[in-house]
């Protein structure tokens, strides 16, 4: 049996920082379904807020925090987000990321939505990617026991308490048992739920569905966020700092028709603003061909594109055929994002001894209804950084739990259970057919806009598409690359996932934030105030609420 | 439109040696190689090919596209064949392979350790960078690790062509206490640079800019 004190699961931006952090003091291990390097977190262009700038104050960085987040976001966490931001950013330099330069040297940053000023630090526009390499450098630097292509697939706990996990390992085909003292869930959202999304497909939200199923608690998960600007088919992000750096938006008509919506902040408008203004426009008959709107960089120039959207401009001439300086890009919102997650306190603590969670993965909750660009980036590393720390203070102090014995058989009978012959209900039945079919269900019915009907007819379809899945084996054991096992064992969690956001959605009868239900189109802070928690049960998920942390802003009318 | 897909499949546990395999599939004009690669397999969940973003920043899916290593999401169907043409794919050369487009990528990781891969920083550095030798780092940085330039080309100097390309990306850095010596140390010529660096451009999927450096 390996052994660790701590093992990270996720090698993205938020698991990199919180090994790098626990290292010198624990035995740090980090298991990642794909090498580190192609975590989704390299496809992040946009940049990381702090508030660094010689007007800025954390004050302003943290109201905007918490007014983006429709005042669900928990105040004492996003003070945490925004006064430790300057510092981590400072350490990311120490470490030596590439940022881009202002003429005096420092880290340049730009606008992103909901921000009231430049906040975002950047590196032309790959962001993501240089903070992600850079991190890589650290953890070899630091000797990190990297597990890539190691899949999670159980987590053993024994007494309430971690004692280890069961992973499979892709090139031999075999499942291994980790014991440790701690484990860190960093394994980023579940955007692979929908049909249209930005994510990469390694974004199936294991992490969330495997703690659930362990008892961990999840929270606000009908909060999930829709970028308005991804190429339109592909889905592919076109980054805020598009927009940051002056890009319009554009109907039919060419009208910049934010200024209808949003009139202040046009198109740097939070997201959710923005989203929900794209489909207003095309449901109004003012959509390009009748379905998309136009994002125009044409008077920002050849220049300046090239100098600071060097990867927007290569995305768009690839996917779209569309050079940027010469014509408007075709886009269309698609999800982005997931602000639910496994709850934790500020420590990145979960209700299971020994289990900690940060990055997309967890709810701090820092984005409450709704995150800011640029706030994803800074959680990663704020909250990694966090989570790191408490793990190697947790590990000094705790022994190694005995051998894991009851969970392991238990884990071991549910293993085993996903091998042999399928008995399709359906004619043809397979897990692909399901998955798109829920993710069709997601994004026509647990979208943008909501309503009771349709989201109870979603869970209706997801009920039907579990009874389907269950009937379906898969036919190989220990085979190596078995990605017919990994997509197997991801429907299952994107369907546990689609369940509870559809469920959570219904049961959230207001709007906030990136959740609107056109039947019930007003917050109602009276009922509503408060996060939705969410625990396994005998028969599926069962609901409660939580507190908001309100320090300083009460909630007010949220206008832009 | 339609096409056929000739893959190398290889299953160390039931193959003594890799062999090609047929899919006739359709395709749009939108399509990149990875598309096509997913109809593949849903056809044939047994197939086995490395995936992440889907957009050219991952470095996952590097293998042989016709006759050159290429993305297949960055590979565009309709930019390499016609209605009803023929597309090979193998797996990248100079490495294991595994199980069909799968190859061996540890020692690829491994090798970027010929060069101390991080910045030394130099003691009591500011952190202020002037903007120009920032934008020095930027096409070094930009580097994906897919494995492309390990697999098609020789070592310049002492070091992989991936590992060279983090250690010139390094010896721009300003804040490292090795700077521009790095190069020498890696065993690298002024002409060895330039040669790297018309070969690198030639190969690489995100035309990595190497900056021309003073070889100290
Ligand atoms: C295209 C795009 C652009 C973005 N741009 C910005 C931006 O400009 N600014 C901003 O603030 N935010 C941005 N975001 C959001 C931000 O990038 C993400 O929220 C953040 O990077 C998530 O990081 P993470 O480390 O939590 O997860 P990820 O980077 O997704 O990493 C998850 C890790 O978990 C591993 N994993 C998952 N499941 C398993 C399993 N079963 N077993 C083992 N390992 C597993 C994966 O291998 C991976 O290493 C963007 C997001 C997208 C999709
Ligand atoms: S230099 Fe280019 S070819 Fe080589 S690993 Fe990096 S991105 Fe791939
Ligand atoms: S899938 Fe990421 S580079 Fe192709």
């Amino acid at each position: 049996m390996i052994t660790h004190d701590i093992v990270i699961v996720g090698g993205g931006l938020t698991g990199l920082m919180a090994a790098v952090e626990a290292s010198p003091g624990a035995d740090v291990a980090v298991v990642s379904k794909v090498y580190p390097t192609r975590s989704h977190s390299g496809a992040a262009q946009g940049g990381f807020n702090a508030a660094m700038g010689d007007d800025d104050t954390v004050e302003n960085h943290v109201f905007d925090t918490v007014k983006g987040s429709d005042y669900i976001g928990d105040q004492d966490a996003i003070e945490i987000l925004c006064s430790e931001g300057p510092e981590v950013i400072r350490d990311l330099e120490t470490m030596g990321v590439p940022w881009s330069r202002t003429g005096d040297g420092r880290v340049a940053q730009r606008s992103l939505g909901g921000a009231g000023y430049p906040r975002a630090c950047y590196a032309a526009d790959f962001a993501g990617h240089v903070v992600l390499h850079t991190l890589y450098e650290q953890s070899v630097k630091a000797g990190i026991r990297i597990y890539p292509e190691w899949y999670l697939v159980d987590l053993l706990i024994e007494n309430g308490s971690v004692a280890g996990l069961l992973v499979y390992q892709l090139a031999s085909g075999r499942t291994e048992v980790i014991r440790c003292k701690v484990v860190i869930m960093a394994t980023g959202g579940y955007g692979r739920v929908y049909q249209k999304t930005t994510n990469g497909h390694a974004n199936t939200g294991d992490g969330m569905a495997i703690a659930y199923r362990a008892g961990a608690v999840l929270a606000d998960m009908e909060f999930v966020q829709f970028h308005p600007t991804t190429l339109y088919g592909t889905n592919i992000l076109i980054s805020e700092a598009a927009r940051g750096e002056g890009g319009y938006l554009r109907n039919v008509h060419g009208e910049r028709f934010m200024a209808g919506y949003a009139p202040q902040k046009m198109e740097l408008a939070p997201r959710d603003v923005v989203s929900r203004s794209i489909f207003q426009e095309i449901k109004e008959g003012r959509g390009v061909e009748g379905s998309y709107v136009h994002l125009d960089l044409t008077h920002l120039g050849a220049e300046k594109i090239s100098e600071r959207l060097p990867q927007v401009q290569d995305l768009a001439r690839r996917y779209a055929a569309v050079e940027p300086s010469a014509a408007p890009i075709p886009i269309e919102p698609a999800q982005h994002y997931s602000m639910g997650g496994i709850r934790t306190n500020l420590n990145c603590e979960t209700n299971i001894g020994g289990l900690l969670a940060a990055g997309e993965a967890a709810n701090v909750s820092v984005h409450g209804a709704n995150r800011l660009g640029g706030n994803s980036l800074l959680e990663t590393v704020v909250f990694g950084r966090r989570a790191g720390r408490r793990a190697a203070y947790l590990a000094g102090s705790a022994g190694l739990a005995p051998p894991p014995k009851d969970s392991l058989d238990a884990a071991m009978e549910r293993w085993l259970a996903n091998f042999g012959q399928s008995r399709p209900e359906v004619e043809g039945d397979s897990v692909f057919v399901i998955r798109r079919e829920l993710n069709r269900t997601m994004t026509e019915k647990v979208g943008v806009f909501r309503t009771g009907e349709e989201l109870k007819e979603a869970r209706e379809e997801l009920a039907g598409l579990r009874r389907r899945y269950s009937a379906l084996r898969v036919p190989v054991k220990e085979a190596p690359f078995n990605y017919q096992l990994t997509e197997h064992l991801e429907v299952g969690y994107l369907l546990d996932l689609s369940e509870i956001t559809a469920a959570a959605a219904l049961r959230r009868t207001e709007s906030r934030g990136a959740h609107f239900r056109l039947d019930f189109p007003g917050r109602d802070d009276r009922n509503w105030l408060n996060h939705t928690l969410i625990k396994k049960g005998e028969k599926g998920p069962v609901f409660g609420t939580g507190s908001v942390s309100i320090t300083r802003y009460p909630p007010q009318e949220r206008g832009y | 439109m339609h096409l056929t897909l000739s893959v190398s499949r290889f299953d160390p546990k039931a193959d003594t040696c890799p062999y090609l395999k047929e899919y006739v599939l359709s395709w749009e004009q939108h399509e990149t190689v990875l598309d096509v690669l997913f109809k593949a397999w849903h056809e044939d969940p047994g197939l086995s090919f490395r995936r992440s973003c889907r957009s050219s920043i991952c470095g996952s899916c590097a293998m042989i596209i016709q006759d050159r290593p290429r993305l297949a999401c960055q590979t565009l169907v309709g930019d390499l064949i016609g209605d009803g043409g023929r597309l090979s794919l193998k797996p990248l050369p100079g490495f294991r392979q595994l199980k069909d487009l799968v190859v061996d990528l540890d020692p690829f990781f491994e090798a970027l350790k010929q060069v101390i891969p991080w910045v030394l920083a130099l003691p009591g550095h500011d952190g202020r960078v002037d903007p120009k030798a920032a934008r020095l780092a930027e096409g070094p940085a930009t580097c994906i690790l897919c494995g492309i330039c390990d697999a098609g080309m020789q070592p310049a100097g002492r070091v992989s062509p991936a590992a060279l390309v983090k250690n010139i990306r390094l010896a721009v850095d300003p804040r490292d206490a090795l700077g521009p010596g790095r190069l020498k140390i890696a065993g690298l010529t002024g002409e060895g640079l330039m040669t790297f660096r018309e070969l690198l451009a030639q190969i690489c999927p995100k035309r990595i800019d190497i900056p021309t450096v003073a070889v100290e």
